[in-house]
């Protein structure tokens, strides 16, 4: 509960320092929603040429992708770690988190979080809710329940990954080119991964399992006579929990190799 | 009881061995070297609750490392630390409520926003109660009169008033330990006299300890009873900063500005019979250097009733040249 104040806390620190600079605020907005915008077009051209993808109709297709916003919204919020080496180990503000009594990972989760990212998520629940009405899903309860469950899921798998690849920073001395090849590799996880061949899809379900951010999950919500319901949907929460612990375990044995800075 | 117990403590570094030219780089590509550095090296100290020590040495002789490691940010190579009843790298979240820190090169707070943000967010990181939290601001902000400053954003500070910020900031959960590494680092002489006579006070009423690292002996003269000076990983010296100086600073000098040419053997005639040695700069000015056992104003009198004089300039030694002199002559002795 401790962490939920202090994330009220960064909260109003964020949104007072945010407000001083309001300019920057609506242009991260507008760059953010260009960005998947940009996705969303192209997914829309590529169906000028062709009916199906692998089986997969337009709709759909369209369908994933806002249930990929969703998490990927509220992953870029709170795992903000792009700049972690240069910053927390290079500059050694490392020090002053391990200074202080909360879990060293979590200040620097709250340091980081980026709220405007959140309207992604927004913006990929009305796609959701369109493209859904589009395919005529019928959503009840137990479906948003389920909902709430495979996004956390999907975000403890974003989360996992992504604090494994910072914690190399603690083993390796110079920033390793790795991120931005991951950055690239979730994109796959977007689309329906039976496009991809059987080692490709392999590496997206077991080794970097980013089909669970997108493409599983959501396949839960389709029409049953689709033929896409992947059995795989439900174990979107139990690999994000083994991601997630494997990552902190590596996390945690970083921060003891930790060295500091300079003087 | 003891605040700071250490006993063989330390730490080494593993660092990659570069060679030269590009050969060299490609060589490091496939097989890379490392050599180990020792950066502490088997230390031992006992600091009682209650003390202010002062933590000195050249730069790189690992004072940060040791600070960093009594603070529990890194963990040691091996041996015995102990502070505040806690191993620090160990229980590091629970051992950190019971400790401030202040690192002079780095500050603590929101840039962007007021001063008193910062604070209220640590209040909530270190789980103040709201009543002890206000008692405790006001009177941190009494004593070192920040009254106007807290709804200023800190980039808006300037270094001194900034500084005086990070020991509130650092002190807002009563720690019963405060770790400073150089704490007075590029402040006005106002500025560091008000936060000695501040830091002095805090350990009268609370009975906080104190250690700090330093360049400046000033600062150790001011607060502390106790001296600890490191040189290249190892403790050579423990104990009073008296002992020290009567130990190691053989004396001082004093630069004269005269307003006629004077020749060194006029000088010399001056001071017949005290022990003192002239050292001409050019034909108006000059360094005389007296050891410890020569009085000063006697020396003095002497010069001005024989010279006119238009400037005078006296040099004390500095814990830097205490420390190279340690370190040229080599008596390693503790």
């Amino acid at each position: 509960m401790i962490y939920l104040q202090l994330f009220w806390e960064y909260f109003k620190n964020y949104a007072k320092t945010r407000l001083t600079y309001r300019a920057d605020f609506w242009i991260e907005v507008l760059s953010d929603l260009l960005f998947q915008g940009m996705n969303l077009i192209f997914i829309l051209v590529v169906f000028q040429h062709t009916q199906s993808l692998g089986g997969w109709s337009q709709a759909e297709v369209v369908f994933v992708y806002g249930y990929f916003m969703i998490p990927y919204g509220i992953f870029t919020t709170f795992f903000n770690l792009w700049n972690f080496s240069e910053r927390y180990i290079v500059k050694g503000e490392m020090d002053r988190v391990l200074t202080r009594p909360a879990h060293n990972l979590a200040q620097i989760v709250l340091e980081n979080m980026d709220p405007p990212s959140l309207i992604g998520s927004l913006v990929g629940a009305v796609i959701m809710a369109i493209s859904g009405a589009q395919l005529g899903l019928s959503f009840d309860f137990t479906d948003f329940l389920m909902m709430i469950l495979l996004v956390l899921g999907s975000v403890l798998v974003y989360a996992g990954i992504y604090i494994a690849i910072t914690a190399i920073g603690f083993y390796s001395d110079s920033p390793t080119g790795i991120a931005p090849l991951m950055y690239n590799i979730q994109n796959y996880g977007r689309y329906p991964v039976g496009i991809y061949n059987k080692v490709i899809r392999f590496v997206l379900t077991w080794i970097i399992p980013f089909a669970f951010v997108g493409v599983y999950p959501a396949s839960f919500f389709l029409n049953m006579d689709s033929g896409h319901n992947s059995p795989l949907a439900l174990l979107t929460p139990v690999v994000g929990l083994v991601f997630v612990t494997a990552a902190l375990l590596f996390w945690n044995h970083g921060v003891k190799r930790y060295r500091g800075a300079g003087s | 009881m003891l605040a700071i117990d250490v006993e063989k403590l330390q730490k080494s570094f593993r660092v990659q061995k570069n060679r030269e030219g590009l050969g060299g780089a490609l060589k490091d590509l496939l097989r890379r070297e490392y050599t180990e550095v020792e950066a502490v090296k088997q230390i031992s100290f006992q600091i009682p609750q209650g003390e202010i020590c002062g933590y000195i040495g050249e730069n790189g002789a690992g004072k940060s490392t040791t600070i960093k490691m009594l603070t529990g940010i890194l963990v040691p190579t091996s041996g015995k630390v102990e502070v505040g009843g806690y191993v620090p790298f160990k229980e590091r979240e629970k051992f950190v409520k019971n400790i401030g820190v202040v690192f002079g090169q780095r500050s603590q707070l929101w840039w962007d926003i007021g001063v008193i943000e910062s604070f209220h967010l640590l209040r909530k990181v270190y789980r103040v109660p709201e009543n002890d939290f206000r008692k405790r601001l006001d009177e941190l902000v009494e004593r070192l009169q920040l009254g106007e400053l807290l709804n200023r954003p800190v980039r808006k500070l300037s270094l001194g008033q900034r500084m005086r910020c990070e020991l509130v900031a650092s002190l807002l959960h009563n720690p019963a330990i405060l770790f400073l590494d150089e704490p007075t680092i590029g402040l006005d002489i106002l500025v560091k006299t008000e936060i000695r006579d501040f830091l002095m006070g805090l350990n009268k009423e609370y009975g906080t300890t104190i250690l700090l690292t330093t360049h400046d002996l000033q600062d150790i003269e001011a607060l502390c009873s106790r001296v600890i000076m490191l040189d290249d990983g190892s403790i050579i010296y423990d104990g009073s900063l008296e002992k020290l100086k009567s130990n190691w600073s053989k004396g001082r000098e004093i630069q004269f500005q005269f307003a006629h040419p004077v020749k060194k053997e006029q000088m010399d005639s001056w001071t017949e019979g005290l022990n003192v040695q002239w050292r001409p700069e050019n034909d108006l000015t000059a360094k005389m250097w007296l050891p410890h056992s020569v009085n000063v104003s006697e020396a003095l009198s002497r010069v001005v009733g024989a010279a006119e004089i238009r400037d005078i300039k006296i040099f004390e030694t500095n814990t830097d040249e205490i420390v190279r002199e340690i370190y040229q002559s080599e008596k390693v002795s503790s």
